[in-house]
């Protein structure tokens, strides 16, 4: 039987995936397949059963220590092939993005990655995603018989069967050396923030002079019982705060009751990720900002004035 | 020491006017550049909106037929705004529904980068963001220009800098400028849909209205109010003289004048409904042929709004074409000097007669007085204030009897019209 | 060193006006610019022949609007332009672009191509990892540091969890983030000599690609609908002194109820 096929790298993304494959093989009269690639894969198998998998490619290599794309491309290839794969869904992490467009190109197939919606239209699966740098919503369909989607980590919830059974398919592959060798892997420090999952959510961007006035914005974040997030120019091109916290295209999407936008414009890259808010507030100094435009309560001002006495009358006594 | 580079011909400013004439000195295989300091062409300017094409036709044969122009007009209207009332009279002519239209409405936002295109097409270089801070001499020739600490010589250089012009001071050709000599005019462009538009104004689809406004919209001050029809906008705005602006009180805003234009119940319910997406303000050259500068000098051209070849009746303000048609002019004074190798005062002196010989000085010409007469405050209070009323009064039937049309057409009249309108009527004839 | 950098024209996304009424982007008469990340690859290859001499080519595919849109890489630096323009490729998806690209880069010789990481508008990351795959190059994605070696390149990675630092021999393709490098405003002196850089033109003939082979006929991907999300959004400006802004500012916090005290 045709089937849907599921891979990440990551556990959790694959749960997420097949829990919505589960949904899409009913109407859709496929099977739900995953693989299962890299080293010592063998005892996670049982768990993909749980999330609705009904079969599970292993592919058990040595070469997977480093996650090389090509060979991975080349073993969903085979996998997609021989099991008659008609819809790959694939987690949209940076790896993923890159896994889906080679596998694709291999199969010939169209592809979209970065996937924040996916529905049944007609007897058309659509998939949404942001188009235009983030100012639109694009919905769009692949038209070739195979098709490949990247979603975004987070677009589906995780759960569980209640008893999930399944087949094992062990892959024998003949898999080339990688032509890229790792020779050095420097964690970066993981800080353990999440702020997709805020509910009060401060962000803060290039408005801020300097380093050491974060502190301000720490002493509002408590008074409000908020998370901090930033916009790239922060975190990437002034390493003030870590990566995890941008907010925005390439960042985290968010969906805080409340966000507080602190010397941010408002470019359309960083407001994608927060247009889940209940409620926007803008801070800044520039009545012309395009931040303001998506505000629900704008205050045009200077940071360094608004920020300390709105922290001050936050703060209990 | 700055880098210094060299072409045959640089342009200050991509305007129409700088890129009619870039256009067809590139066309004509010359090394042409154009400076402008605005994130790209068009980005900085501004219009009422309407361009008459018909005496532009022979300067540039083939470029409309894709030109991104608005509607064509149609239906004129004429708005007298008294406090309380108002009369509109409306012409619409069948004359204007024939091909080739008579003036279309545009926006420079879509207008200006087309043109930069075409030009740049024909091989024109085009830089935005960049200004020129200043003119270049030797033995009393300009002989090119400074800009972002770049020296770029040139055999002859189009000053196209627009109103207010620097390059035109910067050259000693200017005459001392008066605030007289300048309106200024603030515009909004409101978003409607084409549909909304077409039924608003009785047009069929593709047809445009235009509607000039005069009266107590500009508060006694010299100036109007202008309504133009685009695909699916509105441009709307008015525009005062300086003069008068700045006898108000200060803190007077342009915009304040704009905002209670747009709550008249004249036009409240023509832009109902729409969102106002571009907002923007600019200067009025129209002290007419009175204060023009010089046009040329040894190694510069001056053209359009910068050479103050614009129009302001108060009512109409007439610019574009005058720009478009005066690029043109100076391309082909360029391209006539280049065979002679000389760039000389005696040689440019070439575009003023072309000028002259063109609709652009004899348009002027033929409005010479209208600067002076529009100076005369009674032409935006008194006189629209008078009509609308005096017709009010005739449409009115209230409980006491009537009295004759006659009777209260001269009573109004003379109330009005005393002497002074003899004068102002006398004038009108002149023009 | 002849590197290849591919560049894809991007309409002005600031400047986007979305209409209030159908939610749909208006697009017509945006000026062009050179994609965010495309314009860090060619900074990052402009700097690679400076320092090791070669040949920098920037490869666009495009509307006409390329021939101007282009010439700010050849200000920035590249030697020459090669652009791909025909009616036939309007419309072309992530995989025809790469088709295109890669028939365009086979008739070149390269050591090097460098990619965005992904285009400012589109930001699928596809049309690197294709072109890869077609001409069966290793790829080296996210890449925020390049160096040289012996035998190639040592490139840093920026992945979720890691740096990671990784080899490879040439030829090969690499996409990079925007950390890499700080693209370089051109002066109007290098604008003017771009102008005079060699520029190259070719069709689909040149190609030999016919029209279903390029464009919306052999997309792979249909839009269905392309408008930007719905906000309503209350837009009120909090106006006065600093002391009476901040009182507006927690009443409306109370009012909503989105902070819990
Ligand atoms: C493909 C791509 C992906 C991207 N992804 C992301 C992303 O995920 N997240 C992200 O954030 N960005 C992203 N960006 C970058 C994005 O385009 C913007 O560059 C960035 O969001 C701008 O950050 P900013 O608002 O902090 O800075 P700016 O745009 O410089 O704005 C600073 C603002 O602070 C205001 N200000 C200055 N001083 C004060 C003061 N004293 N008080 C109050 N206000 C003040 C200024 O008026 C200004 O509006 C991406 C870009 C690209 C090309
Ligand atoms: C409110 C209003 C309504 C109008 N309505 C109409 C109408 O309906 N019909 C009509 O025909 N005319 C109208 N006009 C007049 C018409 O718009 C102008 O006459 C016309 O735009 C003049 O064109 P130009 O090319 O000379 O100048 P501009 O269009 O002003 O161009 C000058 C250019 O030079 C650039 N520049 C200036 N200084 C420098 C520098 N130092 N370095 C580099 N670049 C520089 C500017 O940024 C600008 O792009 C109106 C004008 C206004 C203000
Ligand atoms: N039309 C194009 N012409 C040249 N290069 C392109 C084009 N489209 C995409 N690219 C390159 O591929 C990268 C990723 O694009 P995308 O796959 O659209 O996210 C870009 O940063 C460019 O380097």
């Amino acid at each position: 039987m045709a089937e849907i096929l599921v891979f990440s790298e990551k556990d959790e993304i694959a749960f997420e995936l097949l829990s919505k494959g589960r949904e899409l093989k009913e109407e859709l009269c496929l099977g739900l397949a995953a693989a299962l690639l890299g080293q010592e894969v063998e005892g996670r198998s049982s768990q993909y059963f749980s999330y609705g998998a009904e079969k599970v490619y292993l592919g058990e290599s040595a070469l997977w220590v480093d996650f090389y794309v090509e060979t991975y491309a080349q073993a969903l290839q085979r996998v997609a092939e021989e099991g008659g794969a008609q819809i790959l869904l694939l987690g949209s992490t940076k790896r993923g993005k890159e896994l889906a467009s080679r596998v694709a190109q291999k199969l010939g197939a169209g592809c979209i990655t970065d996937v924040i919606g996916l529905r049944l239209e007609g007897d058309g699966l659509v998939a949404d995603r942001y188009a235009l740098g983030g100012n639109t919503v694009a919905s769009e369909v692949i038209k070739t018989e195979r098709k490949v989607i990247a979603v975004m980590p987070k677009t589906f919830e995780a759960f569980p069967l209640e008893d999930g059974e399944g087949q094992t398919v062990h892959l024998d592959l003949e898999l080339p050396e990688p032509r890229v060798r790792v020779v050095e892997r420097r964690p970066k420090e993981g800080e353990a923030v999440n702020v997709e999952e805020a509910e009060v959510l401060v962000c803060i961007g290039r408005g801020l002079g300097a380093e050491e006035d974060l502190e301000m914005i720490w002493e509002l974040a408590q008074a409000l019982g908020a998370e901090v997030g930033c916009t790239k120019t922060l975190a990437s091109d002034f390493g003030w705060l870590s990566e995890e916290r941008i907010v925005g295209l390439s960042g985290k999407k968010c969906n805080p009751r409340l966000y507080v936008g602190i010397g941010i414009s408002g470019q359309i890259q960083h407001t994608v990720g927060i247009l889940g808010s209940k409620i926007i507030v803008a801070i800044n100094n520039d009545p012309q900002a395009p931040i303001f435009k998506i505000a629900d309560y704008g205050i045009v001002g200077d940071l360094y004035e608004v920020v300390p006495r709105l922290a001050e009358r936050l703060t209990p006594p | 020491m700055a880098e210094a580079e060299k072409v045959e011909v640089v342009i200050v400013g991509a305007g129409l006017a700088g890129l009619a004439c870039a256009y067809h000195l590139a066309a004509a295989g010359l090394e042409v550049l154009v400076i402008e300091r605005g994130d790209f062409p068009g980005s900085k300017n501004v219009t009422g909106g309407r361009l008459y094409l018909h005496p532009l036709r022979s300067f540039f044969p083939h470029l409309w037929e894709e030109a991104p122009l608005e509607r064509h007009v149609t239906k004129e209207r004429l708005t007298a705004m008294g406090k309380g009332s108002s009369v509109t009279v409306e012409l619409s002519s069948e004359r204007f529904k024939e091909k080739p239209y008579h003036s279309h409405t545009i926006l420079r936002a879509k207008f200006d980068p087309w043109l930069a295109e075409r030009a740049a097409q024909k091989g024109a270089i085009i830089v935005p963001k960049s200004r020129v801070d200043d003119l270049l001499w030797q033995e009393g020739r300009v002989i090119g220009i400074v800009a972002s600490e770049a020296e770029i010589h040139a055999d002859v250089v189009v000053a196209a800098d627009g109103a207010f012009s620097f390059m035109v001071e910067k050259a000693g050709l200017g005459k001392r400028r008066k605030p007289q000599d300048y309106a200024v005019g603030a515009k909004e462009v409101i978003e409607l849909t084409s549909g909304a538009i077409e039924e608003r104004f009785g047009l069929s689809h593709g047809e445009g209205a235009a509607q000039l406004f005069f009266g107590s919209l500009t508060e006694g001050m010299f100036g109007g109010g202008f309504l133009y029809t685009n695909i699916d906008t509105i441009s709307l705005g008015v525009v005062v003289g300086i003069n008068a602006l700045m006898e108000k009180e200060p803190g007077f805003e342009l915009h304040r004048l704009l905002d209670s234009f747009k709550e008249r119940p004249e036009v409240k319910p023509l832009i109902e409904g729409g969102h106002p997406v571009e907002y923007s303000a600019h200067i009025v050259p129209e002290g007419g042929l009175e204060s023009m500068p010089q046009v040329y000098g040894h190694g510069i051209l001056v053209v359009g709004d910068a050479a103050g070849l614009a129009l302001n009746t108060g009512l109409i303000v007439r610019g574009m074409d005058f720009a478009l048609a005066s690029g043109a002019l100076a391309a082909q004074t360029i391209m006539e000097a280049k065979k002679r190798n000389d760039f000389s005062p005696a040689s440019l002196s070439r575009y003023e007669e072309l000028l002259k010989e063109s609709f652009v000085l004899k348009g002027l010409e033929t409005f010479r007085e209208v600067p002076r007469f529009l100076q005369n405050p009674r032409l935006f209070n008194l006189y629209p204030q008078a009509l609308s009323e005096s017709l009010e009064r005739l449409m009115w039937i209230g409980e006491e009897p009537k009295e004759k049309i006659s009777t209260t057409l001269w009573r109004e009249a003379r109330r009005a019209f005393r002497f002074s309108a003899v004068r102002d009527l006398l004038r009108v004839w002149r023009i | 060193m002849q590197i290849v950098v591919c560049l894809k024209q991007i309409p002005d996304l600031q400047q986007i006006r979305i209409k209030r009424d159908t939610r749909e982007p208006v697009l017509e008469g945006l000026p062009f610019l050179l994609g965010d990340m495309d314009k860090n690859a060619l900074e990052e290859a402009v700097r690679i022949v400076e320092q090791r001499g070669g040949k920098v080519t920037a490869l666009a595919l495009g509307s006409p609007k390329l021939r101007d849109t282009i010439k700010e890489a050849l200000a920035m630096g590249a030697d020459e332009a090669l652009l791909l323009i025909d009616p036939a490729f309007a419309d072309s998806d992530t995989m025809t672009t790469a088709k295109i690209l890669a028939k365009a880069i086979e008739k070149r010789e390269y050591d090097l191509i460098l990619c965005g990481e992904g285009s400012t508008d589109n930001y699928s990351g596809q049309v690197p990892s294709r072109l890869a795959e077609i001409l069966g190059l290793p790829q080296v994605t996210y890449v925020r540091q390049l160096e040289f070696t012996e035998g190639g390149l040592r490139a840093t990675r920026d992945m979720e969890e890691a740096l990671e630092i990784v080899e490879v021999s040439l030829p090969a393709l690499v996409s990079v983030t925007s950390e890499i490098s700080e693209p370089r405003l051109p002066s109007l002196i290098q604008i003017l000599k771009a102008a005079k850089k060699p520029l190259q033109e070719w069709t689909s003939e040149d190609l030999a690609l016919s029209a279903h082979e390029v464009g919306k006929e052999a997309s792979s991907l249909e839009v269905i609908s392309n408008l930007a999300p719905e906000q309503e959004r209350k837009n009120i400006t909090l106006e006065g002194e600093v002391d009476e802004v901040v009182e507006q500012l927690t009443d409306a916090f109370t009012r909503e109820g989105v902070i819990a005290r």
